[in-house]
């Protein structure tokens, strides 16, 4: 079953989601930041956006920051998701 | 570019069209102007009772205009249609559609054809047909929805499209349409990879990427060792053996010169 990472309720009311879906691109492991049209691919290992569209700069930094709270859980649940291509452990890409 | 839109509507049925790039066109005369001045456009028709106006209108030519018809519409309608317009897409029996807000928008996006409005399961063929923001369809068969042991059972009948075109579902199961285009359109891959800020375009970083897209692992090509697999992903065989890429091409379901897409 996919997952929906809840957001706060600024961000939430406003249209923004985070998702890790049944099937997604597979490589490199990502969460799916999503408003209406627009999707943004938050690499999991190096906390990067993936793409150049649409602009990062849209995308709003406190979004980024609240999931980086949630790393730990984020990897978790990309690993169970895709035993097959899993998030390194933050020990092994230190 | 996106084709132009063309919005055959009067009074209030226009309005929510007025947010978008789109051209509403209210009389046979302008139909007739907009159907004969373009090769290629995306029609929408948010009222049945308009269709009258359409066909009074219009005499067949080999355009590639697409019909959005937002109400359903008999049959012998729909024929009418199809001999004057290349696709046509209404919600019929089995047909979902995203909500009004979402579709309009989706239609609107730059990025439309990279988005599903919409779509059919045709259980019979084991496939679903999905309707791009284009207005073009796609046909995926549901086997590649199962694939890697994951969702042995898709709820066919829960099958929609959410989260404004980016997300396809059945029931709890959930697909990103972006996944869906990488796998099945080689130019929205192409798209999807010229937007990728940090890529590594060798042959070996797209054989990995599209192994790991299949969910095939390095020990599941017959006479090819996961250790010859590696290797290459890594860039260290600079000219893989012919007969090891044929090998590698029928496992992932692709051909050989598709491999460096990925």
């Amino acid at each position: 079953m996919s997952i929906t990472i809840a957001l706060s309720r600024e961000w939430a009311s406003k249209g923004w989601k985070v998702k890790i879906r049944d099937r997604e691109r597979l490589e490199p492991p990502h969460v799916t930041i999503l408003r209406r049209t627009l999707a943004w691919r938050l690499d999991l290992r190096t906390w990067n956006l993936l793409d150049s569209d649409p602009d990062p700069n849209d995308l709003p930094r406190p979004i980024v920051e609240e999931l980086r709270k949630s790393q730990d859980e984020l990897c978790r649940a990309w690993n169970e998701m895709y035993p097959g291509n899993p998030v390194r452990s933050r020990k092994r890409s230190q | 570019m996106n084709d132009p839109i063309f919005v055959v509507a009067r009074g209030k049925a226009a309005y929510p069209f007025t947010r978008i790039q789109s051209v509403v066109l209210h009389d046979s005369n302008d139909i007739r102007r907009a159907y004969a001045d373009h090769r290629r456009a995306m029609w929408v028709l948010p009222d049945v009772r308009l269709l009258v106006t359409v066909t009074k209108a219009l005499r067949a030519r080999d355009v590639w205009h697409r019909l959005l018809i937002l109400q359903r519409a008999s049959t012998a309608r729909r024929e009418t249609l199809a001999a004057l317009f290349r696709v046509v897409i209404a919600p019929d029996d089995g047909v979902q559609l995203l909500p009004s807000e979402a579709l309009i928008e989706a239609l609107a996006s730059p990025k439309a054809e990279d988005l599903i409005i919409g779509g059919i399961v045709d259980p019979d063929d084991n496939a679903v047909v999905l309707y791009r923001g284009n207005l073009e369809r796609l046909v995926v068969p549901l086997d590649w929805f199962r694939a890697g042991g994951k969702a042995s059972k898709l709820n066919l009948s829960a099958f929609k499209v959410t989260d404004f075109g980016q997300t396809v579902c059945f029931g709890d199961f959930e697909i990103a349409t972006d996944a869906i285009l990488y796998e099945f359109d080689a130019e929205a891959r192409k798209r999807m990879r010229e937007r990728e800020l940090t890529q590594n375009s060798s042959f070996g970083a797209a054989l990995h990427r599209l192994r790991l897209q299949k969910q095939v692992s390095r020990e599941d090509f017959p006479r090819v060792s996961a250790k010859t697999i590696a290797r290459i992903e890594r860039g260290e065989v600079e000219h893989p053996h012919a007969e090891t890429l044929k090998i590698v091409a029928r496992k992932l379901g692709v051909r050989v010169e598709e491999i460096g897409t990925y």
